[in-house]
């Protein structure tokens, strides 16, 4: 359905993407992951014809983007980071409005509003202009505006921001029905947590504007999943000599590869903290998991903090 | 080019304009609230010139659509300012609607509005006031339908130029004063000093003058000043479409 292949973008001097491939196919949800400012949000705009890569192929469909923007465009639906909604209007207009404009006519625009809304909960709000909506409530009608247009690759950038936890799992069991009915999905998230929970068949980790790694989960976690020590100081420790892939999780809180045993890699750390200067709070065991697979891959990097 | 999805977009913000109504009082209420007080002193000024059967109607309803006329510029800006201050353009940009069906959507309610207001005034406001169109009706619509060609392709260029909301109503309420100034639409052309008078046929709002009152008073073709505004309008749209950008990021109301 979406194959990226060799996409670049710049902004001035800032690189936003690098060389991307990606490839989701139909009735996969695809997670891309990246710290802030990897690049998940040009890929997003670049992907939906929000902005022209410099470089690069991206085939929607079979449909070049390039050369057939507008056929391109009817493959899409974006739902972007920041919510956007019409506030004047009431959640029905705001939901006919991108029905509309996906060419649904009545009855089925009709048909479509009311199936959608109530997925979202939104039911007995569909006269309620969005400006009296509460926050949640309007990240579901931004979501929402989106869904009704059943297109075949849906761009779902961090949509459960700001959303409680109910909604939240309401959200993530309709975006997986719609990828059971034969959607593409890019998922875009901060919360590593939520892409076991959508059930996402391949997760994308994005740095520095390129695709680091692609896999499964199951197949990140086995190449790279290691498990760590972690050990949080009273302050930030200094002239430790610490094994490579040691990385600095925030100022006072490392986490050190044991490769082999756990229990031998926090016995040998033990013998260097008396020169640190820093005392040692809390020691740790984490065990493999979809958070160390991205902590490993982003050590090093300027943003390589959690997700 | 859906003709769908521009009718879309342009029912999107007729809907808007039916919630929020206060976007067309500048364009038909407030004319229609100064006029009386101008009227009679436009009776006495057609009288000291010799034209005794004016009844100041001639130069007040022409003179109040032009001046207001200018907020359609505003009116037009504002729908394309607003969907980025909604965070709903990036939305609008990434549906299955292209560019020109964006831009031909979004100049339907703008013209919508001056039809409005070309209705009530030359209509309701003329016939109350004893408008009597001597010339041409045809001439009159004619005249207004290029005037508000200009208008619109103009808050196209003023949207292309300005990045921020508060440019382009300054912008606006500056270019409508002037132009109207110039345009003979405050005070009777004949009563402007002679300076001004050699700088009006460089003013868009002169020409939309001249042809409403040839149309009013007859004797005169209105075809020069519709070209004259034909022309203003080409040279607007030309600057929007060598600078309005899709991917801008503008800033709306703070």
């Amino acid at each position: 359905m979406l194959k990226v292949r060799g996409v670049h973008k710049s902004y001035e001097t800032v690189r936003a993407l690098d060389g991307v491939d990606l490839d989701v196919e139909r009735g996969e949800i695809v997670a891309l992951l990246g710290p802030n400012g990897a690049g998940k949000s040009t890929l997003v705009s670049v992907v939906a014809g929000l902005c022209r890569p410099d470089q690069g192929e991206i085939r929607l469909n079979g449909i070049d983007t390039r050369a057939h923007p507008g056929l391109a465009r009817q493959q899409v639906g974006l739902s972007p980071q920041e919510t956007g909604i019409y506030p004047i209007l009431s959640v029905r207009d705001n939901l006919r409005f991108f029905g509309e404009l996906a060419g649904l006519r009545r009855p089925e625009l009709e048909r479509r509003i009311e199936e959608v809304a109530a997925a979202f909960s939104l039911g007995g709000l569909l006269g309620r202009q969005g400006r009296k909506l509460s926050g949640g409530e309007a990240r579901r009608l931004h979501t929402a505006m989106i869904v009704l247009q059943r297109s075949p690759l849906l761009l779902l950038d961090e949509v459960t921001a700001g959303v409680d936890v109910q909604a939240r799992k309401q959200l993530l069991d309709l975006i997986g029905a719609l990828a059971g009915r034969g959607s593409a999905v890019l998922y875009c998230t901060h919360y590593l947590h939520e892409i076991e929970a959508l059930g996402a068949q391949r997760v994308a980790i994005l740095l520095e504007g390129r695709v680091v790694i692609a896999g499964s989960v199951a197949e990140l976690v086995g190449a790279l999943g290691g498990s760590f020590v972690e050990l949080r100081f009273d302050r930030q420790p200094a002239g430790l000599d610490l094994p490579p892939g040691t990385v600095a999780v925030e100022e006072n809180v490392l986490r050190v590869p044991a490769e082999g045993s756990p229990a031998v890699a926090a016995a040998e750390l033990a013998g260097r903290l008396d020169r640190s200067g820093a005392t040692l709070r809390e020691i740790k065991l984490v065990q493999p998991s979809l958070e160390s697979v991205f902590l490993s891959v982003t050590a090093g990097t300027s943003n390589g903090g959690p997700p | 080019m859906s003709l769908g999805r521009v009718a879309a977009i342009a029912r999107q913000d007729l809907r808007i304009l039916r919630t929020d109504l206060m976007a067309i009082v500048p364009l038909i209420v407030l004319p229609l609230v100064v006029m009386p007080f101008l009227r009679p002193a436009f009776r006495a000024a057609f009288h000291f010139g010799g034209l005794h059967r004016a009844t100041g109607a001639e130069q007040v309803v022409p003179g109040m659509a032009v001046t207001f006329g200018f907020f359609l510029v505003m009116n037009t800006s504002s729908s394309f300012f607003r969907e980025h201050m909604w965070r709903t353009w990036d939305r609008l940009r990434a549906s299955a609607a292209g560019p020109a069906e964006i831009m031909l959507g979004k100049l339907v309610t703008p013209l919508v509005e001056f039809a409005i207001q070309f209705v009530v005034l030359f209509g309701l406001a003329g016939a109350l006031m004893d408008l009597h169109v001597r010339g041409s009706w045809l001439g009159l619509g004619a005249v207004g339908c290029a005037f508000a060609v200009f208008l619109v392709t103009t808050g196209v260029a003023v949207t292309a130029i300005c990045r921020t909301y508060m440019q382009a109503t300054a912008t606006v309420t500056a270019g409508a004063l002037v132009m109207a100034g110039f345009a003979g639409a405050l005070v009777p052309f004949a009563l402007l000093p002679p300076w001004a008078q050699a700088v009006s046929p460089l003013v868009p709002s002169y020409w939309a003058m001249q042809g409403y009152k040839h149309a009013i008073f007859g004797g005169k073709p209105v075809l020069l000043p519709v070209l004259a505004l034909l022309g203003f309008a080409l040279l607007s749209g030309l600057l929007a479409a060598a600078r309005f950008r899709f991917d801008d990021h503008k800033l709306g109301p703070t």
